[in-house]
This record gives C-alpha cells, structure tokens and sequence, in this order.
C-alpha cells in the first residue's frame, strides 16, 4: 500500500496536478522535453514513392491520421474504431452521428481531419472519393489512481487514455473488407437444393 | 402478508420517489441498491485527470493567467532577435530589363534593331562593373565565366533534383535558396539539361556596396537559351507538372552573385528575371476533370488575340 501511494505522489508531483509548496515544478509537456507520443504510423505519410510510367494506373493516394491521448478507455474505442473500418468516409461520419458513445466524436474529429489533409497536403482531389483503409485504438498515458477497500486495504484504479489511427486512402472501399466471402441468396438457395438433392433415404432403395 | 411484502421491496422504501419513476435498468454494472450511492463513490480517491486536448488558443486571458499559475511556468519570452545574413543580398540591385521577343522575334525587325542600339548605350555602365569585377577577380573573363555559369547552373539543378541540400548551398545563395525549395517537399523530380541553343552570354553586371564602402557584391546577369526537360511526380509517383518525353526550349536570364569582398567568395545563382512579357505559366496537372467544352468554346479566342500581340510591340 505504501508502495501505490508513493508512486501515485511521484506521478502527482511529474503531471504537475497539485504543485507542491515552496518547490519549483515545471510541465511536462514544455518546448525542451521530448514527446512520447506514437511517431511510427505518422511516418507513413513521409514515404516517397518512385514515378510511375506511362499508362500505368495511377497510384491511390493515402493519409495517416492520429489523435492522441484523449480521456477514454483504448477497449471501448476499439468497438467504433471496427465499426466504421472498410467504409467510405461519407457513411462512416453518417453512422457515426448516431453512435451515442464518447468514442464516437473523437473518431468522428479524426476523420474530419484526416479527410481535410489528404485534400489540401496529399494531392487528392475529391473529398468524398475516399474509404477508411486502417482504423484501430491504441493505449496512451495510464494514471494510476486509488480505490479504497475494507479493512485499511487499497485497491489500483487505472484511468487510462487512448489513441486513434486512422488512415483514409483514395478510391472505392473493396465490397468484402473481412474477406468473409458472404454468399448471395442465389447461392444459399443452391447450395441447399444441392444438399437435399444428395441426401440419402436408409430403406428406400 | 404485509410484512412480507415490505421486507421483499425493503429497499424501496429507502429510495427517493424519482428514481421509482425513471425506465428500469438491467446494467449488471449497477448495484441494486442505490442506498450507499456516495458513499461507493467516496471510495475512490478524488484525482485531477489532465486534459490533454485542451485548446489553449481559445483561452480566455484569466483562464490562460490561472492555468500557468497552476503550473508555475513563466509566460513565453518575445523574441526580440532577428536574424540576418550578410554574405548574400536581399535582391537584385538595378534589374536587367529584357529586350521584348527576346529570343522569338527576328534580329532584322526594326524593333529589335532599336532595342539593340539602346542596349549599346546602357552596356557602358556594365563594362564599369565588370571592370571593378575585374580588379578584385584578376582571373575574371567574360567567355570562361560563361561556361563556369552553365556550369553551376547545372550543378544547382542536379542537386536539388537529388535533394541535396549541402551540395545546393554551394551553388544557391541564402536567397535562392528558398526559392529553389519552395514546394519541392515530398516530391520526385526529373530534370535534364539537353543542349544549348544558343551559347551563354552575360547581357548585365552590376557592383554595389552595403553598409561600407569596401563591402562590395557584385551581380552578373546571364542569358540562357537552352532545351530542357521537366516532369514532377507528386508522393505517389503521379505526374504533377511536365513531361520526360517533351522537350522545352527555356530562355532564362539567371542573376550571379558573388560577395567580391570576401577572398573566399563564390559565383552563386541568386535570383531569376521573369521578363513581363513572359507568356503566363502552365498551371500544373492537378486535376483529372476534363474540362468543359462550353468554356473552351468562349475563352480561347480572346486569348490567341492577345498573345501575339505582346510579343510584336
């Protein structure tokens, strides 16, 4: 129990929460201090590609987005962040207006950003000509708080914050994102007349 | 009866009529009774959780004053510096002003034969500061110079087409250099320098000293007729601008600048003349629309009419 309390003061006195009398303490989050925010998927975004030739077919174009650190749990995120994957972007923030989640308004902020940054720095040209190719939730800052329980015992609370990635690429979503390979009515009907075709009656014959 | 119906809805009796009549819940998550509501709350310990996506621009001056105080950081300090650089100029001092048809219209045409006799009486003033060239540059010569001007010309073009950015120091002053950049990022160039038309030539020099007498730069305007290619391909290899299977023919009048004064100074390109009468540029390929025929149909004809009609004054 001693233990969580000192580390839950350490983290107190770091995050600048309640700043501790007559000692100097600075944010973290200052010009010199370096961030720990997730770097690898905004990386993408940097990736040149080679010329391509003549005829060929052009290139779909694609943006990384991030929003990070935002008061929500990465697990309920994860829900509507495989909701809205394999959509083109008008339908995703159609149903995401009536999503009534907390998660629902950050992935519906990125998706907004996103779409305006693949217009204005990424050289496509219509808006609405893009799906939601990758969507996915991430862990962000964890805050260890204090729960108290019977006879003089602690328990952990953990308050954690999530991240969102998305990345939008250009072009027409594909018609089987999961690759599930959903078969039509026709072939459902088929595929049991065929089954009740082969089916054997003990005694008939 | 009574009794025992009391002691199986016990727990209502001790709730507040309101809740009675809100909807039925059957989150699991919820204890069923809502007795020791605060009580279960006060349990956990009370935490300031930071807000990381706040934006601090839409602040108000106390809210912005009393978050700082929180935080005991120190407002932001003005930055009173401003830098500057003075082994290159800001711009072009007296400005080559091109002859009009440069490189189009017929040498025989009278206009052409005006220009040429008033440019005869302006080159004086250029002979003066290749001459003061001359004095700091002892191994200065108009012809050599001119090759040496192709030269870094080429060099400066394949550098930033390599995105090279310390080789194109070399070739690009501080000036320039913002300009050759400019909106290079990300992108994928292919330039080739073809041939000449036309051997380079220097149509202008200029001498000028800043701040004291003795700090002097001197400024050599180059002409260049020559045939080259251009194809820019944006970060997924589409083309943007140009073409590698079309030629151009370029007439350019590149300014050189060398910091006379320093021992150590070099011939650099430093800005590019873009006479008026220059014909608009070719907006690049960013759409993939075809355009409409009825606008095709009503502008060009103005245009044709007036394009032609620049070049003969």
């Amino acid at each position: 129990m001693n233990h969580l309390f000192k580390n839950l003061c350490l983290r107190l006195g770091k995050l600048n929460i309640k700043p501790i009398n007559g000692f100097h303490t600075s944010a973290t989050d200052l010009a010199w201090t370096k961030s720990n925010l997730p770097k690898t998927f905004l990386a993408h975004n940097k990736k040149v590609y080679p010329p391509q030739e003549i005829g060929e077919e052009p290139r779909p174009a694609f943006v990384c987005h991030q929003k990070t650190n935002f008061k929500y749990s990465p697990d309920k995120l994860w829900y509507i962040a495989s909701f809205v994957r394999g959509m083109t972007v008008d339908e995703a923030l159609k149903q995401l207006s009536f999503v009534h989640k907390k998660g629902a308004v950050l992935v519906k902020q990125a998706i907004i950003e996103a779409r305006e940054l693949a217009v204005n720095r990424h050289n496509v040209e219509f808006k609405s000509n893009l799906w939601i190719a990758e969507s996915f939730s991430g862990q962000g800052m964890v805050i260890k708080g204090v729960r108290r329980h019977a006879r003089r015992r602690m328990g952990e609370v953990r308050h954690k914050y999530c991240h969102y990635f998305v990345r939008l690429e250009e072009g027409k979503p594909p018609i089987d994102y999961y690759k599930l390979n959903p078969m039509t009515p026709q072939q459902q009907l088929d595929g049991w007349l065929e089954q009740m075709r082969k089916r054997k009656i003990i005694n008939s014959y | 009866m009574s009794t025992s119906i009391l002691s199986k809805f016990g727990s209502l009796r001790l709730t507040p009529a309101l809740v009675c009549n809100q909807q039925c819940r059957t989150t699991t998550s919820k204890h069923y009774n809502p007795k020791f509501k605060k009580e279960r709350a006060a349990k956990f310990l009370k935490i300031e959780l930071p807000d990381f996506n706040e934006d601090a621009s839409k602040f108000s001056r106390e809210k912005l004053r009393q978050k700082m105080k929180e935080r005991g950081i120190l407002p932001p300090r003005h930055w009173m510096e401003r830098p500057f650089y003075i082994s290159a100029t800001g711009g072009v001092f007296e400005a080559y002003v091109p002859p009009e048809g440069d490189g189009k219209a017929s040498l025989v045409s009278t206009t052409r034969a005006k220009q040429a006799v008033q440019l005869l009486e302006k080159k004086s003033r250029s002979m003066m500061a290749i001459r003061k060239i001359k004095s700091f540059d002892e191994d200065f010569d108009t012809k050599g110079f001119c090759e040496q001007a192709q030269n870094i010309y080429i060099k400066a073009h394949e550098s930033l087409v390599n995105n090279d950015k310390q080789a194109l120091r070399l070739y690009v002053t501080e000036k320039a250099y913002a300009e050759f950049r400019h909106n290079s990022m990300l992108k994928t160039i292919r330039w080739r320098f073809l041939e000449s038309l036309e051997p380079p030539r220097i149509v202008h020099a200029r001498c000028t000293d800043v701040i004291s007498k003795e700090n002097i730069f001197g400024q050599v305007t180059v002409r260049f007729h020559t045939r080259q290619q251009l194809a820019v391909y944006d970060r997924f290899g589409r083309l943007l601008h140009g073409s590698e299977i079309l030629a151009k023919d370029v007439l350019e009048y590149i300014v050189f600048e060398k910091h006379l004064s320093n021992l150590y100074g070099t011939w650099r390109i430093h800005d590019k003349i873009i006479p008026d009468w220059a014909a608009p540029k070719e907006p690049s390929k960013l759409t993939r629309v075809k355009p409409k025929e009825v606008v095709e149909a009503v502008a060009p004809p103005e245009k044709t009419e007036e394009t032609p009609a620049i070049p003969e004054k």
